[in-house]
């Protein structure tokens, strides 16, 4: 009974409440002061703006676990124009890069398919990083560990939701049985097909073994930052080491013959 | 697809780059070693004892850089043992996790063999080590050798498969060719190790250099081989390896200065003696700088 979260991006108005509600629940401390004092200058002045639309973070890190994406789609003289917001966080994959890359077992999944993060078990080798296809999980230098998404480890084995879910106005961000979720997120595809949204799609139901936390997007996934296809890094291990294997026995086989016995010539050591 | 977004480890060049150097040094040098005492060579056995004084120093190294690259250094433990199950452990697909545990198993044999030719010196004088030398003396040289000469490539070459194994853009779009060119790398390198060390030690004869002069060439074509595939295979995302500070260190520190003049200075040949001492320091002071370079432009560019 894997637990989720269905992100309907058509009706998400980009308050970022679950920016807020992630931080509070979980208690992450906020960015660095976003204004400083510069010399000559009576008024503070902004420094770490993304300058990317109304997008405050930039990327998920070990204290950003929800991240609002902010797609401003308009003409030259801005005369016409989308403008899309998308909630974004860890996907709890069901092949999941990062737990497959942990080499202690401090990245877990638990009996709800949500996968965690164990900070007393990790050691902060950082090989999770760059394994997860979506540059979700990220490292404190303040804990010396990684951080990410729980899907609310603590709120969800209580009876609770996610506190994104629970904060979200307009009912974009659902948690839910993912079962369920599909259900309700193929009834939403067709309503808008309906209406005449022709390119809008589902993210997540094959992507890495499928996403327990999945979208619906209007355009494009890549449009929202979001890889089509990607392939979770340990499906290509095999290969690798295959590959590797096979050189290693090319290198064995100079070494043979380099240093093979010469006929009858023989030279003494010295 | 390759993923747009993903985060880089911030791996330190000074820790992570230089334990897959060194690292490779060591199952480098003790691969060529190991072979020869298996394949009975006791006219190069000058190589196979320089190789194993080699492997053993350096490998001692190579946890010291693992850990103090830790966000959490004194857990370094928890690689092998999982508490909450009170058992040891491994992850199968990861080749950080399966590596640790050869790393070990390879350290333990070059410490064997290291022993092993201390006391053929006449050098063992810890009554200690003596009675543990005699001890492990029972089981035949060459099981252990081979042994390590197995989990040696596996040292050399994990790191390479480690990094293919993620889905940072170029380390992703470089596989499945990484561990490849680090085994060809480490097998170079540790050659050159062994040359500069008995050159140093005024060890070894014309033959003994002849024959590792002769391996090194093999290893250096092979490697040059697999640059040209991978960069070929990797196509635009092989853009931070050839433009840039890693683009220098790429293209002139690995493959101008730590191959192709090595390779040609190899090829026009030379002899150890006087003069063809110092180019035989060269050559391989050289090899070893590039394959520096080498790990350094990998794991940096991939983290831009
Ligand atoms: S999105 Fe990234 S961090 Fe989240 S489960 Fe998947 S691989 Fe792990």
């Amino acid at each position: 009974m894997a637990k989720g979260m269905f992100v309907d991006t058509s009706i998400c108005t980009g308050c970022k409440a679950c920016q807020v509600a992630c931080k509070e629940w979980n208690g992450l401390p906020g960015e660095p002061s976003h204004f400083h004092k510069v010399p000559n200058r009576p008024y503070p002045v902004a420094f770490n703006f993304t300058g990317n639309s109304y997008d405050n973070t930039g990327q998920l890190s070990a204290t950003d676990w929800r991240h609002v994406r902010f797609i401003e789609q308009f003409n030259e003289n801005r005369t016409e124009g989308r403008w899309f917001f998308s909630s974004d966080s860890c996907k709890h994959c069901t092949d999941a890069g990062c737990l497959n890359a942990c080499p202690v077992k401090a990245i877990v999944r638990t009996d709800m398919g949500n996968v965690f993060v164990q900070q007393d078990v990790c050691i902060g080798c950082k090989y999770c990083i760059p394994s997860c296809p979506y540059g979700v999980i990220n490292f404190s230098e303040k804990t010396g560990t990684v951080h990410k998404c729980t899907l609310c480890n603590d709120r969800i084995h209580n009876g609770l939701g996610t506190a994104c879910a629970k904060a979200c106005p307009t009912g974009s961000i659902s948690f839910g049985e993912v079962s369920e979720l599909k259900k309700k997120a193929d009834a939403r595809l067709s309503q808008l097909k309906g209406l005449g949204f022709t390119k809008a799609n589902i993210y997540g139901y094959d992507e890495a073994g499928g996403l327990n936390v999945f979208y619906l997007f209007m355009d494009n996934p890549t449009v929202y930052g979001q890889p089509l296809n990607p392939i979770v890094p340990q499906r290509r291990l095999f290969k690798s080491a295959a590959i590797t294997v096979v050189t290693a026995i090319a290198v064995a086989v100079a070494a043979l013959i380099s240093f093979r016995e010469r006929g009858m010539k023989k030279e003494t050591e010295k | 697809m390759i993923s747009p977004e993903t985060q880089a480890p911030h791996w330190e060049w000074y820790y992570i780059a230089m334990y897959f150097y060194i690292g490779g040094i060591a199952a480098g040098a003790y691969f060529i070693g190991s072979l020869l005492e298996l394949l009975n060579r006791e006219n190069l056995r000058s190589i196979s004892k320089t190789a194993y004084y080699i492997a053993f120093p350096l490998i001692c190294i190579t946890p010291i850089l693992l850990i103090a690259d830790l966000g959490r250094p004194f857990r370094f433990w928890h690689l092998f043992f999982y508490t909450k199950d009170a058992a040891p452990y491994m992850n199968h697909t990861s080749p950080l996790s399966v590596g640790t545990w050869a790393l070990l198993v390879f350290g333990g044999m070059s410490f064997l063999s290291f022993v092993n030719v201390l006391a053929e010196d006449g050098r063992l004088t810890s009554p200690g080590l003596k009675k543990f030398h005699v001890l492990f003396s029972r089981i035949p040289h060459k099981i252990y050798a081979a042994i390590g000469s197995f989990f040696g490539f596996f040292v050399a070459g994990y790191t390479g498969v480690l990094l293919n194994t993620t889905a940072r853009p170029l380390w992703e779009a470089t596989d499945p060719l990484v561990g490849s060119l680090f085994v060809a790398s480490a097998a170079s390198t540790g050659a050159a190790a062994i040359v500069l060390f008995m050159l140093n030690r005024k060890a070894g004869t014309s033959e003994t250099f002849g024959r590792l002069e002769a391996f090194d060439r093999v290893a250096m074509i092979i490697e040059i081989a697999l640059i040209a595939v991978m960069l070929v295979v990797a196509g635009k995302y092989a853009a931070p390896l050839l433009t840039g500070f890693y683009g220098v260190l790429f293209l002139g520190g690995t493959v101008l200065v730590g191959i192709l003049i090595p390779l040609w200075l190899n090829w026009k040949g030379f002899k150890p003696g006087a003069a063809g001492g110092s180019m035989a320091t060269l050559v391989a002071v050289l090899v070893l700088f590039g394959g520096l370079m080498l790990r350094i432009s990998l794991v940096q560019a991939g983290q831009m």
